[in-house]
């Protein structure tokens, strides 16, 4: 599942060139937390449009995530691209002490909605076009909030796993220490995605590339050798996070209904 | 004879804007000297229309901007790919190419396989065409492809078995497949240059291969138009994934000599062909 990381980059960044233009901006945004997968899509974003056509927004709560912001930060001036740090924790406190919650996962979607609140208003303000920062992986499993870091205006990664974005990123020569770092969501202080989802990326990744890529039944998977147990779990999880690939269904009652057969491209008069 | 590839990207569902294109396109091929233009497949429309399919067709009888293109072909041989309303079968819209000579519409093919499945979806807004053809034109008797037409070598055979020695194909084939081994384009590139190399040599024909460039809700056009002579060789390739615009010098004596040094086409037996497959038709019929 190795990539041509030079095939990748050209596809890549000609896709943001073309959908930019066509969507009728300039500039695009992206919210940077100084992870691996927004700071390759900066990167990418800066090889496809120039380092003054795209916007970074940090977005850090409190201190949950100084290192992250901090690579962000350098990763902001490597790339000489224009930076803002916009901090999330009265927004968020103000809610959560009017509905208290001890669940971490209640509170970090309610960061990554305020995050994607904050940059769809940079969008209209700057008029520029919203980058995801998805991944294969995440998608795939739904390791990420619906209408919170999963909505954007085009995705450029989300064909990329994991491991694969790695692999990217040092074609790219993003930082080291962003290439070596655990992954995190933040949602806590030393959280780790790995151990959230009990599994290590290059794991998940060659399970999920067997199942998807491959088109293998969980049954061939685990005969090759993969523990029945985590491959059981990713086909469930799979399962279970499909309502967030897709847009809501809508009841057809009509004769021709939005989604059901009322079918034009995204792309259309572009 | 001098051959003009454009590999362009298109505006989704918009005619006009795309004709402009062609049109702009014609006086710099005809400038050049070209001989003949050729345009990827769904030329006027672009490709991924959904239910734009039926608002954009146009009838090439009636159709003003098939006009301007018959207007346009007075200088250079055209072949255009766009959705074709039928004239006869109200309703139905193909997917079609046509070839354009001295102000003439010369020939009409209407895609045969219209792939259907995974990210493809022809067959739900397109009716299907019902025949492989070729015909005379000023440079060689031709056939006319649409993309996946080309992937089924049936329908080479037919081309072949018609006697064609230039093979025109048009096409909006998307990359995929970018791992390691894959070179400076997608894997499905290799698929066509396979394809092409094979049957430009086994049928002693020129091969002529044109490719959309650009992008639509995420699909990623390949490039990668080619050219193969008929003795099996590349005589050109387009970039893959950018536009692209080229010229190329091809010698249509090559035929002759390709058929004289492997005359497969002299001693193939499509009446024998014929017979064998009728009967596996109607006995998988019987089954």
């Amino acid at each position: 599942m190795k990539i041509n990381p030079e095939l990748v980059t050209r596809a890549i960044t000609g896709f943001i060139k073309a959908e930019t233009a066509r969507a009728g901006f300039k500039k695009v945004v992206l919210g940077l937390s100084g992870g691996l997968d927004s700071t390759v899509c900066a990167c990418l974003a800066v090889r496809a449009l120039g380092h003054d056509k795209v916007l970074a927004l940090i977005m850090p709560y409190k201190n949950l995530d100084e290192a992250g912001v901090a690579h962000a930060e350098k990763v902001a001036s490597l790339l000489k691209i224009k930076s803002r740090k916009i901090d999330i924790s009265p927004q968020i406190d103000l809610y959560f002490e009017k509905y208290p919650t001890d669940s971490q996962v209640l509170k970090g979607n309610k960061m990554a909605r305020e995050r994607m609140s904050i940059l769809y208003d940079f969008s209209a303000r700057e008029k520029a076009l919203i980058l995801g920062t998805s991944n294969k992986t995440e998608l795939l499993i739904g390791y990420g909030t619906i209408h919170g870091d999963m909505a954007c205006g085009i995705n450029p990664m989300g064909d990329l796993y994991k491991t694969q974005v790695r692999e990217l990123g040092r074609y790219l020569q993003i930082p080291e220490e962003i290439l070596k770092k655990k992954p995190t969501a933040g949602l806590w202080p030393g959280q780790t995605d790995e151990e959230e989802i009990g599994l290590s990326y290059e794991e998940l990744d060659q399970i999920l590339y067997r199942l998807v890529d491959l088109r293998q039944s969980a049954e061939e998977i685990i005969r090759s050798g993969f523990e029945e147990k985590k491959v059981k779990r990713i086909v469930e999880m799979i399962k279970r996070s499909e309502f967030k690939r897709r847009m809501p269904p809508i009841v057809k009652i009509s004769n021709r209904t939005v989604g059901h057969d009322f079918l034009y491209p995204y792309d259309w008069d572009k | 004879m001098k051959i003009a590839l454009a590999q362009i990207s298109t505006v989704l569902g918009n005619t006009e804007k795309n004709l402009e294109k062609h049109l702009k396109l014609v006086k710099k091929a005809t400038a050049a000297g070209a001989d003949l233009l050729v345009f990827p497949e769904l030329s006027l429309t672009g490709y991924n229309l959904k239910d734009l399919t039926t608002e954009v067709a146009l009838s090439p009888a009636s159709s003003p901007m098939f006009r301007k293109l018959l207007e346009a072909s007075r200088r250079i041989d055209l072949v255009v790919g766009f959705a074709e309303e039928s004239e006869h079968q109200t309703g139905l819209v193909y997917n079609s190419a046509a070839y354009l000579s001295r102000g003439n519409l010369v020939h009409i093919h209407r895609k045969v396989y219209l792939p259907t499945s995974g990210m493809f979806e022809e067959g739900r807004f397109f009716a299907r065409g019902g025949e492989f053809r070729t015909f005379s034109t000023r440079f060689a008797r031709t056939g006319l492809l649409i993309c996946r037409d080309f992937l089924h070598y049936g329908s080479s055979y037919c081309l072949m078995a018609g006697g064609a020695g230039l093979f025109i194909i048009i096409s909006a084939a998307p990359g995929r497949g970018a791992s390691e081994t894959s070179g400076q384009g997608f894997e499905t590139s290799r698929m066509w240059e396979l394809m092409g190399e094979t049957i430009s040599f086994f049928s002693s024909a020129v091969v002529v291969y044109c490719n959309r460039a650009g992008y639509e809700d995420g699909m990623v056009f390949a490039g990668g138009s080619f050219v193969y002579s008929p003795f099996g060789k590349m005589i050109a390739r387009l970039p893959y994934l950018e536009e692209s615009f080229k010229i190329l010098e091809v010698d249509l004596s090559e035929i002759k000599k390709a058929r004289r040094s492997w005359p497969f086409q002299r001693d193939e037996r499509p009446e024998l062909v014929w017979r064998s497959l009728e009967r596996i038709v109607r006995g998988n019929h019987e089954d």
